[in-house]
């Protein structure tokens, strides 16, 4: 069995030929688009586990690719860039991205980062005491990921949710940056701060009923985020 | 610089000395037509409807003050004093002499001639009022369209031209001519032969008012904000002082207007010639790192060991090859950057960060090269945020440490630390290597520099050079204290941010 089915998105042919190779022989299956339009015409006729997207691209670019395919699915999305400046990593998580990969990369780094992404959630302390939760107009629900806030409801990416069950099991505490890092991204992470202004922006997004003054995920200035709930989760 | 003066159709050729001859021809046949019409006034009242003197008299007035009222004061004047010859000569007993037997008459003559002065002064003073009304509402009209023209400037061509010939086209001068401080544009027209280049000039840095009578000339500085940024020179006084002095204002808002529109263009066009160099190198980048891309991802796969480790022989080779691609992504890595920061292409992404995650970063990144390296990190939990581009600060942190990587002995430890200082917080770098000689400390900084005693050792001499342009944009410096054999420490200090601001 596959470790999974990546789509690799790059314009450069050598760079295709050396994800196909070098992805296959660690036991994914690989499929390659050469343009942003291939690459979304394709992830409409098969299903994938990730996508492998370049930023820099003649025609409709990465970043829009990205945008395109977060829209309608919340598939794993690793960017990989040229440019290494905190904008641009910031710019390509708030596309939708999950992570991002700085070229030139080492091959063993890559593989660390899909399967980082890839890797299905860990039980988490307290995941299996978690029930639905309902407060203030907000619904989550954890076994479809899906969150309605006001009755409008959005579907949670995979790390999206993973950073929203490590809060919901610790409602009312500060939680470190690094501390969220580790746990959500891997022990690799600690330092990514942008990580997790962009996901924990992402999250408000879908679960704050005014996004700009959040109710919920409320950010502790130098601390830390806290998940703030107004009573406290109803016990069996 | 005068420039030809093109404009020259648009300035009317009124011809000084021709205006009075015609003047006085005008003026003499008021004069005639003036008397012509006292003497059919006295012609009528003698021998078509004789009357007696008082009706005379009440006649004369009425033909003086018709005259002051279509003529000036001189016909009406001298139309006056006719009059009074006629109506005594005439009238007046003894009738046929210029002599008046009853003195009561001498009065009457008197209070006359006094009445039809006055008349005739009254009534020459209200048209000259409504002459001067007229003209100031001319004058209006004109500075209006003045004003409409100068809108219509185009701030790409030179401006003193284009001013002088709205000039023209709205107000009747005979010469004109424009000084601009700024750009030294000077520019005359319809002034001939009179030099007025030297009076412009010092017009303008006096900021007085020259009026030379002989030429009939005015030099006006034009002020804004008590500042003069030009001067403009007339001849001819078809202009009045509060007209010249509102036309010199319309001038100087049109040079401000003027100024403010090019500096704005110039602005675009820096930013747009930042931008593409920004592309450029982006797209430069991006050439360059794509093939390193491959070769990289390839190297560094089979060098992995994974699914089957390599022979020694080839893994070496491999090796090689890898080393090599590091060393030239770095190259191109740093020689973006330097042409990034010396071109100005670059914008500081200021934001809030620890001290501690920046220096946490920055080793990060140079985990492969510091792994088997001792580092001793002292950089307390403590200390306050800093307020820099956190991206950059790592640029400079990576830098320095590779330094310190290379011009140290591997077994001598680096020490990187930060510590609190008057509203910054400095960071330092401390080797245990040769140290740096003092006549080379200055020359480290510089671009392609190399240690004298180092240059076997791989470096492109641009590290410390883009590290302390990257500082000095954020408005600090990068200092080096060395002893010679006992190492070096380079240290710079990072602004405290304002506030505990919430990320």
């Amino acid at each position: 069995m596959s470790a999974g089915k990546i789509l690799v998105i790059d314009d450069d042919p050598q760079i295709r030929r050396v994800m196909r190779s070098t992805l296959t022989a660690h036991g994914y299956q690989v499929n390659d688009a050469r343009s942003g339009e291939e690459g979304l015409e394709e992830l409409r006729t098969s299903t994938y586990d990730l996508v492998l997207l370049d930023m820099n691209m003649p025609g409709m670019g990465g970043m829009e690719t990205c945008r395109l395919i977060r829209s309608s699915s919340d598939i794993a999305i690793i960017m990989l860039t040229v440019n290494n400046t905190e904008s641009q990593k910031v710019d390509a998580l708030d596309a939708g991205a999950d992570d991002y990969v700085t070229k030139p990369f080492s091959t063993p780094e890559l593989l660390a980062r899909i399967r980082a992404t890839l890797r299905r959630l860990p039980q988490l302390p307290g995941f299996a005491d978690l029930r639905p939760l309902a407060a203030e107009g907000l619904n989550i629900d954890l076994s479809s990921r899906e969150v309605t806030v006001h009755g409008r409801t959005s579907h949670l990416t995979a790390r999206e949710f993973g950073l929203l069950t490590y809060f919901l099991a610790r409602p009312n505490k500060t939680i470190p940056h690094r501390e969220l890092l580790q746990a959500v991204w891997g022990p690799d992470y600690g330092d990514e701060s942008e990580y997790l202004r962009v996901f924990v922006n992402r999250l408000r997004k879908k679960l704050e009923p005014d996004p700009s003054k959040p109710l919920f995920l409320v950010t502790d200035a130098w601390a830390g985020y806290r998940f703030h709930l107004p009573q406290p989760a109803p016990q069996p | 610089m005068i420039a030809a003066p093109q404009v020259k159709e648009h300035v009317l050729d009124a011809p000084d000395r021709r205006v009075p001859v015609r003047k006085n021809v005008v003026l003499l046949l008021r004069v005639v037509a003036s008397l012509s019409l006292i003497a059919a006034a006295t012609f009528i009242l003698l021998r078509v409807v004789p009357v007696n003197p008082t009706t005379a008299g009440f006649l004369y007035l009425v033909a003086i003050l018709l005259i002051a009222t279509k003529g000036g004061i001189v016909e009406s004047t001298i139309a006056s004093v006719a009059a009074m010859l006629c109506f005594n000569f005439f009238f007046l007993p003894p009738v046929g002499t210029l002599t008046i037997a009853d003195p009561q008459n001498w009065v009457a003559l008197f209070a006359f001639l006094a009445t039809s002065l006055t008349a005739s002064q009254l009534s020459a003073r209200a048209k000259r009022r409504a002459l001067e009304a007229e003209q100031r509402r001319g004058e209006v009209e004109r500075l209006y369209a003045l004003s409409r023209g100068l809108l219509l400037i185009d701030v790409s061509r030179p401006i003193a031209q284009q001013i002088v010939h709205q000039i023209s086209l709205t107000c009747e001068t005979s010469g004109l001519a424009l000084y601009v401080r700024g750009t030294g544009e000077l520019y005359a027209s319809g002034l001939g032969d009179l030099d007025v280049d030297a009076k412009l000039r010092d017009a303008a840095v006096r900021s007085s008012v020259l009026k030379e009578e002989q030429t009939n000339l005015t030099v006006t500085p034009i002020r804004l904000g008590g500042e003069p940024i030009g001067s403009i020179a007339l001849t001819g006084n078809a202009l009045s002082d509060a007209a010249l002095q509102s036309l010199v204002n319309l001038v100087a808002i049109a040079l401000e207007r003027a100024n403010s529109q090019k500096a704005v263009t110039q602005a675009e066009v820096a930013r747009q010639s930042e931008e593409l160099k920004s592309t450029l190198l982006d797209a430069i980048a991006h050439e360059f790192k794509t093939p390193l891309t491959s070769i990289k991802a390839v190297t560094t796969d089979l060098l992995s060991g994974t699914p089957d480790p390599l022979p020694a022989h080839q893994h070496e080779l491999i090796s090689i090859v890898d080393e090599s691609t590091d060393r030239l992504s770095k190259l191109v890595t740093d020689a973006i950057q330097l042409a990034r920061i010396e071109g100005g292409t670059f914008r500081l992404n200021l934001g809030v960060h620890f001290p501690s995650s920046l220096v946490n970063g920055a080793l990060r990144q140079m985990k492969s090269l510091i792994d088997e390296r001792k580092i001793d990190v002292t950089v307390p939990d403590d200390l306050p945020p800093v307020r820099v581009d956190a991206g950059l600060i790592q640029v400079v942190l990576t830098h320095l440490l590779d330094n310190a990587l290379k011009y140290s002995p591997p077994d001598n430890p680096i020490k990187i630390g930060a510590r609190l200082g008057e509203r910054k917080v400095i960071i330092y770098l401390a080797d245990r290597g040769k140290g740096i000689l003092e006549a080379e400390r200055a020359q480290i900084f510089q671009k392609f520099y190399r240690g004298k005693n180092e240059r076997h050792l791989q470096g492109s001499g641009m590290g410390l050079a883009i590290a302390r342009e990257i500082l000095r944009a954020h408005g600090e410096d990068i200092e080096l204290t060395s002893t010679p054999g006992k190492g070096s420490e380079f240290s710079f200090g990072l602004p405290i941010a304002p506030g505990a601001i919430p990320q």
